[in-house]
């Protein structure tokens, strides 16, 4: 393992190559090429320092600064406050559902699986995964998916990994079929000024195809452990004796909760309808909504009111994302990434079809080594920077929707999803998976959707 | 007041080669929740206790879930619960453990054990090495015997 010396030393002479680079090769003035190193600083704080890598996204704003590269105003600007306000909100209600045992709940319903079979249970694990991750956020559904999973592994004493890497799959699909599934889908949403209601008839069809695909995968590449668990099913019965330990009743709390969270859900489903109606600025109540959902159950929680908003809000994270935002931000406000994206129309040319294929490779490939919301901050003001070349940005922002979710899958370190889940694995059955390990499965789930959405977004008119 | 005056220099200690059973025994026999783990070159290495224990034992998912599914314990708890047979005392103690020095003041240990949540903690001499032990009910006793006098 290199040591922290060794990663610091690289992280510094890669960004100043970077910058030196971007302005004597690609002659960008000294403000964009500094904005372009700062912002690399970021990056690879991400990959070589996680666990601290808020640090460096302080002392890089601070140099921008520091520098007049970008001036107080536009760094407040760029920040999108208004996502941070979203993920904020969703946090609480996340908290508030915890807290009531709906999670509880749902893993209850799981393992309560009537006539359980290998396939049935497969094929619940991936749907369950996949739309869970629509309405909550990925990470928050990867863990008690896997809890449900250990469970029934336990219980009929089979190997749980396959089942688990099943179901990171099906989630990293999923979280890109809604704006709530994952942090970029609001981001996207927010600077794309796209809606729901766009998520919903663009965004959710590509996934279940995506799905679709990979359950079949799936089905293929782990048949040999299906069999054994229909084998063990039969030798020890269906899961009934698990079913009369079950015990979450629905207490009215949890139903108050439910019904928060589903109201919460269905205006921000028909916020653009309800914006057309009340003359609102588009998105407004897809922002404003997890406020409101949020503030009702302060209100209605007061006594644990700030329980929620300092545990269950992820601060660390989400102080990275406000100052990495305000660092891509910088790009646009010196004008680098209006250089970067004349550079790549120059060699794509402004064909949609290659520009939007090679998005969604960059993204895919991409975030599959680095955190997607560092890598879509950094795509979104080189995509806005299209809109001046006349190109129809749509297509774009869908590619980079695609490809930071499904390149996810690719290796084990894709996304939260999958760290988290491997990191439970290995807490709780001493299961460690190799970066090979995951690989060979994850290529082919990564592989394979982003074809079908590359393919989806180049062959259907929809999309153009 | 100083801690060096209050706190309990006969030490019970674990060795983190000890198995965690055997551990859990000692823990058990002097109707105590803690003990320090300490190596042969008497420098402290960690905190073996109940809370530890039961960190090992429950699903670490746990607390994300929000709430236990079950009516009885199920199989994977007792799995673990045999597993920790197997174990050793440094494979379950806390290795990041709150120490207060022998000249630490009476009340800054104790603001110590109440913001870090601790209810015992070792007290190290200048060389580093374990001469004591502190508990909240020690600290305690110290401050009523002080009003007293």
């Amino acid at each position: 393992m290199p040591s922290l010396s060794f990663k610091f030393t690289l992280l510094v002479l890669i960004s100043t190559a970077l910058g030196f680079l971007s302005h004597l090769g690609l002659g960008l003035n000294q403000h964009q090429a500094l904005s372009i190193a700062i912002f690399s600083v970021s990056i690879l704080g991400t990959l070589f320092f996680w666990s601290f890598r808020l640090s460096f996204a302080f002392l890089g704003t601070a140099v921008l600064m520091m520098t007049k590269t970008i001036d107080l105003e536009h760094l407040v600007r760029f920040a999108s406050l208004e996502v941070i306000l979203f993920l904020v909100g969703m946090m609480i209600i996340i908290g508030l559902l915890k807290d009531e045992g709906f999670f509880a709940w749902i893993v209850s319903l799981i393992l309560r699986m009537r006539n359980l079979s290998a396939k049935r249970f497969v094929l619940s694990v991936t749907i369950i995964s996949a739309l869970l991750a629509c309405v909550v956020d990925e990470v928050t559904s990867i863990i008690f998916m896997v809890a449900a999973i250990l469970e029934i592994c336990d219980y009929f004493e089979v190997d749980p990994l396959p089942y688990i890497i099943i179901s990171v799959l099906a989630t990293n699909i999923g979280s890109a079929a809604t704006v709530l599934g994952n942090p970029i889908g609001i981001l996207i949403a927010s600077k794309a000024g796209l809606t729901f209601e766009d998520f919903l008839f663009k965004a959710f069809p590509v996934a279940m195809v995506c799905l679709v695909a990979v359950i079949f995968l799936v089905m293929f590449w782990y048949k040999k452990s299906f069999e054994k668990l229909d084998l063990h099913i039969k030798e020890l019965g269906s899961n009934d004796i698990l079913i009369k330990l079950i015990s979450v009743p629905v207490e009215k709390r949890l139903k108050i909760s439910l019904l928060i969270f589903g109201v919460t859900i269905l205006i921000i489903s028909l916020h653009h309808r309800l914006e057309l109606l009340w003359k609102l600025e588009l998105n407004t109540v897809l922002l404003v909504m997890p406020l409101v959902s949020s503030g009702c159950i302060m209100i209605w929680k007061r006594h644990k009111a700030r329980e929620y908003v300092e545990h269950d809000v992820e601060w660390w994270t989400l102080l990275f994302f406000l100052l990495l935002f305000a660092q891509a931000g910088t790009l646009k406000y010196t004008g680098a990434t209006d250089v970067l994206a004349q550079k790549i129309i120059g060699v794509t040319g402004s064909n949609p079809h290659l520009l939007s294929g090679a998005i969604l490779w960059m993204s895919s490939i991409g975030s599959s080594i680095l955190d997607n919301v560092v890598l879509v901050a950094a795509f979104i003001p080189i995509i806005q920077g299209f809109q001046a070349l006349h190109v129809n940005l749509e297509p774009l922002w869908w590619a980079l929707l695609f490809g930071g979710c499904f390149g996810g899958n690719i290796t084990v370190v894709g996304s939260t999803a999958n760290i988290v889940a491997l990191g439970i694995l290995e807490k709780e059955k001493k299961i460690h998976v190799s970066f090979l390990k995951w690989f060979w499965i994850g290529l082919s789930a990564g592989l394979i959707t982003t074809c079908l959405a590359w393919a989806m977004l180049t062959f259907l008119p929809f999309y153009r | 007041m100083k801690i060096r005056e209050i706190m309990i220099k006969e030490i019970t200690s674990l060795s983190p080669e000890m198995s965690a059973l055997d551990a859990w025994d000692v823990l058990q026999k002097m109707k105590i929740s803690g003990l320090p783990v300490i190596d042969d070159k008497n420098k402290l290495v960690g905190m073996f206790t109940e809370k530890e224990i039961l960190v090992k034992i429950l699903p670490s998912y746990m607390e994300a879930v929000g709430k236990f599914v079950y009516d009885e314990n199920p199989k994977a708890v007792r799995q673990k619960v045999s597993l920790l047979a197997k174990m050793r005392v440094r494979e379950v103690m806390r290795e990041n453990v709150i120490t207060v020095n022998e000249d630490t003041v009476l009340c800054e240990a104790a603001h110590v054990m109440l913001t870090q949540k601790a209810r015992r903690t070792p007290v190290l001499n200048q060389n580093q090495e374990v001469s004591g032990i502190v508990s909240r009910g020690d600290v305690l006793k110290a401050l009523f015997a002080e009003y007293k006098e």
